[in-house]
């Protein structure tokens, strides 16, 4: 069991019809609190994000070096629409990990895609239970794509490991025409793919295994 | 989650497009469809808008009102009140509605001149 610190971000979103505004711009079903990937035209990743609804606000948590680009991607969209974003990543730290840990007083928690989120406003210590290796090794031993490793902007949410937060049926979203037409063509390209060491080209080494995107023949 | 002092930290600013004065034009196709849809009540409008989302980034959305909260430019055309947000007013100048007659995708439709792309169904544009 353990918690891991990560660099990360926090957006903050305020207004009216948040989720099907996030639902119409990314890749899993957004229609309360989940784990969603933000895709350009061409299906590429922007970043993958979790959905934390808090109240009436509903807060993205983003672990790349995406921030910038999603956040210009999401004002790009706005179009009149009553929903402020407001970037409270300074004033927050954001934590994952498996899920079996005593989270403080005062944390939010998330069950996300890639594990569980915990977010502490910065008066909060906390002391991460999980080191940078033991998030790695728990990543590799569970198959799970991360920021910078896998999940980058160079490919696709199926080449990456992220299948599951493609949703088959929620209707059109940029990128859906290309993630649709590759699934109902079984045609992937590449996939995630952890194997035993050493790996050549890995994106996420371990101690005895390691995880890589491979092509698929 | 510190959210509590989320206002010191300021809404990101959103780049607003410079609003253009909207040229619209119709079909015949399309104004003898709307005759049918509206009949001889000219009280309401036909609202063109912009939503995000859709498979290429902004979906049309066409709607008949009475009237609307959201800032808009009005235009007369063919006798029609149209309504464009002004938010969206730099994608839709220079659209042209049509209406397309058959059993499969038929329906209103936009050609759009600032569509660098769009879907298949042609429902969203880029």
């Amino acid at each position: 069991m353990g918690l891991h610190h990560v660099d990360g971000y926090v957006l903050l979103l305020q207004g009216e019809n948040i989720l099907p505004f996030l639902d119409g711009l990314s890749s899993n079903l957004v229609n309360g609190p989940c784990t969603t990937v933000f895709t350009d035209r061409a299906a590429k990743i922007i970043d993958a994000c979790d959905v934390l609804v808090i109240g009436e606000n509903v807060a993205l948590v983003g672990y790349g070096d995406e921030k910038d680009r999603l956040t210009r991607h999401l004002l790009d969209h706005l179009l009149g629409q009553n929903i402020q974003i407001r970037d409270i990543s300074s004033l927050n730290k954001i934590y994952i990990g498996d899920g079996e840990e005593d989270y403080p007083p005062g944390a939010t928690v998330h069950e996300g895609w890639f594990g569980t989120v915990c977010i502490l406003g910065n008066s909060i210590d906390f002391e991460p239970t999980w080191t940078e290796e033991d998030w790695r090794e728990h990543r590799i031993q569970n198959a799970i794509p991360f920021a910078k490793h896998e999940v980058t902007s160079r490919h696709h949410p199926f080449a990456c490991g992220l299948a599951e937060l493609v949703h088959s049926s929620k209707g059109c979203y940029l990128g859906q025409e290309v993630l649709t037409r590759m699934r109902s063509r079984g045609k992937f390209g590449h996939r995630l793919a952890v194997k035993e060491n050493p790996v050549t080209g890995a994106t996420t080494v371990g101690k005895a295994h390691s995880l890589s995107i491979e092509r698929i023949q | 989650m510190d959210c509590g002092t989320c206002e010191s930290a300021s809404p990101l600013q959103v780049h607003v497009p410079d609003e253009v004065e909207v040229d619209l034009t119709m079909t015949d196709k399309a104004r003898d469809m709307l005759t049918d849809a509206f009949g001889d009540d000219r009280s309401h409008a036909l609202l063109v808008g912009v939503l995000s989302g859709g498979c290429s980034g902004y979906m049309y959305d066409l709607q008949i009102v009475e009237s609307t909260e959201t800032p808009c430019q009005e235009l007369n055309i063919n006798g029609f009140r149209v309504l464009v947000p002004r938010a969206s007013s730099h994608l839709l100048n220079g659209i042209e509605i049509d209406y397309v007659d058959r059993l499969m995708g038929g329906g209103f439709k936009i050609n759009n001149p600032n569509a660098s792309s769009s879907c298949g169904c042609g429902e969203s544009f880029a």
